[in-house]
């Protein structure tokens, strides 16, 4: 902060006229340009081997194809995505409810606890070809590989979150008699709420690799094989197209559970705090 | 000296207040008898009265605090509540603690709240009486924020307000401003002795600070470890509310050297 502030003393001394935020935009910009200006000349002067490095014209040009001439990735982005979504929702609620559970139970938890490791210590990718063989081509088997790779960080962040209940706070609830039920519900449950949001955010992006390498497995339909359907027929243009949409994807994905984590966990920073207070101050405001 | 005083019944000109925490011979083991916590506790608290706990760590403060809570069984002795043995939590206490365990996702109103929601579900009166009672501790302006946006003195004061709504007649307060700097701590403890006057509570004050014990109370219990036992209970005679002057009164020094003197003879 400090920093920026004295940066932007410099400018306004300096008399650039540009804004702080405005030159570095026009900062990124210009880096930006110049690479793919840079990969473009490289290409055509021949330094790289267009076959397999194409082009960022040809690129363009094939996202033109993919998207709106032929229009073919749409089905297969929304397969992807659908598996991505179903797997998730599965893996975390089998993740946070497993979690939760040996969380609560001590005796549970502590007969549980090497399979835990032994399972954190596999590559849980390695699974894929089993899950395949035993649940057959198609959607069931890509579910279940992704489950499994995106079960394991909601499953370790809501027990770490339960088992970590501040001894004073569990004092202070047992002092007013809460039941167990309300212990749960009104301390521990929200009081893990972010540590359960960052183990969700690690989960989706798990299941965004996991749905690809299902898909490359399996070969079907999906993003995962148009990517090794166009690498086959060397098409790479239209490979690395594929490619930059999931970029574009997994960077959507962030920033939408980057704001859901400051909405639901409002009051881990200022502007969710804000907005609480003030809707709840209102809510009391008109119950009189 | 080494035994512990009966309790003191010196006799004072108004008629005493009823007995309302009584304890005889109340002894804490952990470990199957390898840690003595607390051994052979004698006392009677009256009503309305502010005792202080104070001695060195280990010394079974906290324990009796949380025996008299029913957060933990005591291992020998009677303890009784308004005439009732304690056996587990019950609703005549309040505890407050070092940390002001404000749950961080609700606002100081929801926090004060929180004792009337396990109950049932609060009604308009509830509230009003929570936002009367975070007024009394002086933030009046803060209903609506969180705990994060408040300094530690005010997360103690929201704290204490939560105690004041559980509606306990009787407040434990384990070290309550023991975190906070030196000023916030002195401020605070006048406002204490104010509103423990006005809501008329008997107060149990786990301290380990000799002047802060004297200052605040009407009886120390000054306790010694090892085991963890009341050592001696020792009288303090000035009318409450008091001054903030009266610390550097002669009398209140006599008080202090002779618990200091206590607390010095065993260790």
């Amino acid at each position: 902060m400090s920093v920026q502030d004295y940066m932007a003393v410099k400018a306004a001394r300096t008399g650039t006229g540009i804004s702080l935020r405005n030159r570095r935009i026009l900062i990124h910009a210009g880096i930006f340009i110049a690479l793919i200006a840079l990969w473009e000349i490289s290409s055509r002067l021949g330094w790289l081997d267009p076959l397999f490095y194409p082009r960022p014209s040809a690129i363009l040009n094939s996202f033109w194809l993919i998207f709106v001439v032929n229009g073919n990735i749409w089905y297969h982005l929304y397969v992807t995505l659908g598996l991505v979504f179903l797997g998730w929702v599965a893996g975390s609620v089998l993740g946070v409810g497993l979690g939760a559970l040996v969380g609560f139970n001590p005796v549970v938890r502590r007969f549980l606890k090497p399979y835990v490791i032994v399972l954190e210590a596999t590559p849980r990718i390695a699974v894929a070809p089993l899950l395949i063989a035993a649940l057959g081509f198609g959607a069931p088997s890509k579910i279940a590989i992704i489950m499994l790779v995106c079960f394991f960080a909601p499953f370790i962040n809501t027990l770490s979150g339960v088992i970590n209940v501040n001894e004073d706070r569990l004092d202070l609830f047992r002092s007013l008699r809460a039941s167990k039920m309300q212990v749960l519900r009104k301390l521990v449950l929200p009081d893990a709420i972010p540590v359960i949001m960052a183990g969700e955010r690690l989960a989706l992006t798990a299941a965004l690799s996991g749905a690809l390498v299902a898909e490359f497995i399996q070969r079907d339909q999906g993003i995962g094989s148009l990517i090794l359907i166009y690498t086959r027929n060397l098409n790479m243009a239209s490979a690395f197209a594929c490619i930059f949409t999931l970029t574009i994807i997994g960077f959507l994905i962030f920033k939408g559970m980057e704001m859901a984590d400051q909405r639901i966990a409002f009051w881990k920073n200022e502007p969710g705090m804000k907005r609480v207070s003030d809707r709840r101050r209102r809510a009391m405001a008109i119950g009189g | 000296m080494n035994a512990t005083r009966a309790p003191s019944t010196d006799p004072k000109s108004e008629p005493q207040a009823p007995i309302v925490i009584q304890g005889a011979g109340v002894g804490k083991t952990f470990g199957n008898g390898a840690v003595i916590a607390l051994e052979d506790a004698s006392f009677e608290i009256r009503q309305g009265s502010f005792v202080s706990l104070v001695g060195p760590s280990g010394c079974g403060k906290s324990t009796l605090l949380r025996l008299i809570a029913g957060l933990i069984d005591r291992t020998s002795g009677d303890l009784t509540v308004h005439d009732k043995a304690v056996d587990g939590p019950h609703t005549d206490v309040g505890m407050m603690f070092q940390r002001a365990t404000l749950l961080d996702w609700c606002t100081s109103l929801e926090n004060v709240l929180l004792p009337t929601e396990i109950i049932r579900k609060p009604t308009k009166a509830d509230k009003e009486r929570a936002a009367e009672l975070l007024r009394l501790v002086g933030l009046k302006d803060f209903l609506f924020a969180f705990p994060s946006q408040l300094s530690g003195g005010m997360q103690q004061r929201v704290a204490l307000a939560r105690l004041l709504q559980t509606g306990a007649d009787i407040l434990l307060l384990d070290e309550p401003f023991g975190a906070l700097d030196e000023f916030t701590r002195e401020r605070l403890n006048i406002e204490l002795m104010r509103i423990v006057g006005e809501v008329r509570a008997t107060t149990l004050f786990v301290t380990h600070n000799i002047a802060e014990a004297i200052f605040l109370a009407d009886q120390v219990f000054v306790m010694t470890p090892r085991p963890g036992r009341i050592f001696e209970i020792v009288d303090v005679p000035f009318a409450r509310p008091r001054p903030l002057s009266i610390q550097t009164s002669p009398e209140f020094n006599t008080l202090v050297a002779k618990v200091r003197d206590i607390l010095g003879e065993d260790h």
